[in-house]
């Protein structure tokens, strides 16, 4: 899988590469507005990170070449600036996705992931983790070709999880992904608990094996 | 400050003031000159009466018996006058009485200026009395008083009728000026835009204030514009220390102190982060980046909040009572961000058992918690005003609220009553 970062903040775009790198995609990183072109005129992406404010160009204006050259990459807008208009602009431009700075990368590379999965053909909406079957457009979770009913809530802590394959992550990115904005008002996150609590109990009840590891009490592994 | 009169009185209260103290003057001095005059005419009068009576008499050269006889005669024919023997001549003088006239029908008291003078006929001295009637000082007095109060009166109101006229005409772009003023909202990003004056004061006035107006204007603007950019600016280094947080978690070698501490640094992060991100909600706010209006059903938006809300609450009692359907005509975004922060800001001060009460009628929402004391009002609505150790919030959800508020023409109102703590928005019934 290829992601390619268009992001003039050097750290960040190394971070950024740094943690999709360990997911298995192949990233490379555009800094500035014509590169960024280049890059997007010769390739093919599967996903494409797109910081708004480059160096040289603004980057609604890459989304309107990738529609003018009919790509059909996947787009994720990264802004510093979180302004409903320019929101609104991407997303009606095409892009797939807009993640507001500052992000925690495994939100991010849940969004890759999403994005990509998304994007994929049938076949590949479907993610097989040994005994664990996820249907992602139909939403249907199975272990050992049995239905686990899981809460909309579980479902998207376990698509988090299984989109940062690997990768430890904070309770406060979980608390994020599953609250939005609202994890903003909450002191504690506690909540989340009970969510991963409930999908460990309810998938090792059907026979899972457990991917779920909990690290020094403060942070998830999904391992597999 | 006292006593507040309008501009305009105070000169119409003076000229009254010293027309009246004039025209009180007047009222002596005229009737001392008027009654000076008319004595002396009398005196002139009497004094010619009787050079000619003297002369006639000389003239006469007539003996003693036909004197006497004459005398006598014109002492019965002419009653203000008098002829009589004296011993010796004098210096003519002068008298003045009030006396009962015979003549007068009224029987009142007469006021009559006399002159005494002497002549000798026949080696004989006589003195000769002249008098005339002249106007009593009393009726003088009444009189002149009359005239002074009907002009004093006429004077008034004319003083009223010239003051109105004046003070539309030569007042009318002060007072417009006035009102521009109180119009006048450092938020709207408005200059007042003042009309043209012939008048110099004005005009300077006009100037000045529209100076220091765009002067406060583009000072409120740019510490708008720092706190947006400052805000934009911090949104990028936090997310590469985000960034960096989350790869250093990833290290297998991590203790559990390590992790901790991580985690810790986590926590503080999200909170810089989030008094970021709500102070450049605020910024955009006040920049008016939020202007598109629609009609808004309260209790459904309601309830599709309490329904995305209800993860995270379930273990709160939220009791939602719709008393009466209530439209509003509002930003959709800005909304739920105040619907979010009132309804959050209960809920995070509410105990895991106890009861968070809504209630929505036609003109006002009023969202209500148990409490144990009552939270300062001044300060609960400035930013950072209620922040402290206890209250991890940003500090900024209800100045949030407040400002939504404002923008709307609401009116946020917080009060403790039965150890409850209760947020009333009042909306618009207009």
């Amino acid at each position: 899988m290829k992601v390619l970062i268009i992001e003039d903040e050097l750290q960040l775009a190394a971070n950024m590469v740094s943690y999709l790198s360990g997911q298995n995609y192949v990233c490379e990183l555009a800094s500035d507005y014509s590169q960024a072109l280049a890059k997007i005129s010769s390739y093919r992406y599967d996903c494409i990170l797109l910081d708004l404010m480059l160096p040289g160009g603004n980057g609604l204006s890459i989304l309107e070449e990738l529609k003018r050259l009919k790509k059909e990459d996947g787009v994720i807008i990264i802004s510093a600036k979180n302004a409903l208009e320019d929101k609104i602009s991407g997303l009606e431009l095409g892009a797939d996705d807009y993640l507001a700075k500052p992000f925690h990368l495994s939100e991010l590379s849940a969004r890759v992931f999403s994005v990509i999965r998304r994007r994929s053909f049938a076949n590949a909406n479907i993610i097989q983790h040994g005994e664990l079957t996820v249907n992602l457009p139909a939403k249907i979770v199975e272990v050992c070709g049995k239905t686990v009913v899981l809460t909309k809530k579980e479902f998207e802590l376990l698509i988090f999880f299984i989109g940062n394959r690997g990768r430890v992550i904070s309770k406060s990115a979980i608390a994020e992904h599953l609250s939005g904005d609202l994890a903003d008002m909450l002191d504690s996150h506690d909540f989340i608990y009970a969510h991963v609590k409930n999908l460990k109990k309810k998938l090792s009840d059907a026979g899972c094996g457990s991917y779920l590891k909990t690290l020094y009490g403060n942070g998830y592994k999904w391992d597999i | 400050m006292g006593h507040m009169i309008k501009l305009l009185d105070k000169p119409l209260r003076a000229f009254t003031t010293y027309s009246m103290i004039v025209l009180l003057c007047s009222i002596p001095a005229y009737f001392i000159i008027i009654d000076l005059i008319w004595v002396h005419e009398i005196n002139e009068h009497n004094q010619l009466v009787a050079e000619a009576t003297k002369k006639n008499l000389v003239r006469l050269n007539s003996d003693q018996t036909q004197l006497l006889a004459a005398i006598s005669l014109w002492n019965t024919l002419q009653p203000e006058t008098k002829i009589q023997p004296v011993r010796a001549l004098k210096n003519d003088s002068t008298y003045n009485v009030y006396r009962k006239d015979n003549y007068n029908a009224d029987g009142g008291y007469d006021r009559f200026q006399g002159l005494v003078t002497y002549v000798e006929i026949n080696r004989q001295p006589y003195s000769l009395i002249v008098e005339a009637n002249v106007e009593e000082s009393y009726e003088t007095i009444i009189a002149i008083t009359a005239i002074t109060i009907l002009f004093f009166i006429i004077l008034l109101v004319g003083f009223i009728k010239l003051n109105k006229n004046i003070s539309k005409r030569l007042w009318a772009p002060f007072y417009h000026t006035l009102q521009q003023i109180k119009a006048f909202n450092l938020s709207d990003d408005k200059v007042v835009q003042f009309a043209p004056n012939t008048i110099i004061e004005f005009q300077e006035l006009n100037d000045s204030i529209a100076r220091l107006m765009e002067g406060n204007l583009s000072t409120f603007k740019r510490q708008k514009e720092f706190t947006e950019n400052a805000s934009h600016e911090l949104q990028t280094p936090l997310a590469i220390v985000q960034s960096k947080l989350d790869l250093l978690i990833q290290d297998d070698s991590i203790t559990a102190d390590q992790s901790r501490l991580i985690e810790e640094t986590n926590n503080a992060l999200s909170r810089v982060s989030r008094i970021n991100k709500n102070l450049l909600l605020l910024a955009k706010i006040e920049n008016q980046q939020f202007l598109a209006k629609q009609s808004i059903n309260m209790s459904s938006k309601l309830s599709v909040m309490l329904e995305l809300l209800a993860n995270l609450i379930e273990t709160r009692k939220i009791a939602f009572q719709v008393h009466a359907e209530c439209q509003v005509e509002a930003n959709s975004t800005l909304t739920e961000i105040m619907l979010t922060n009132l309804l959050m800001n209960a809920i995070r001060y509410t105990c895991n058992d106890a009861k968070l009460d809504i209630s929505l009628f036609s003109d006002k929402l009023v969202v209500s918690n148990a409490g144990t004391y009552s939270l300062e009002e001044q300060k609960l609505f400035l930013r950072f005003g209620s922040t402290s150790v206890q209250t991890p919030g940003s500090g900024l959800g209800l100045s949030i609220v407040k400002e939504i508020c404002d923008r709307h023409g609401w009116i946020v109102s917080y009060n403790f009553t039965e150890r409850r703590h209760s947020f009333t928005i009042t909306f618009n019934s207009a």
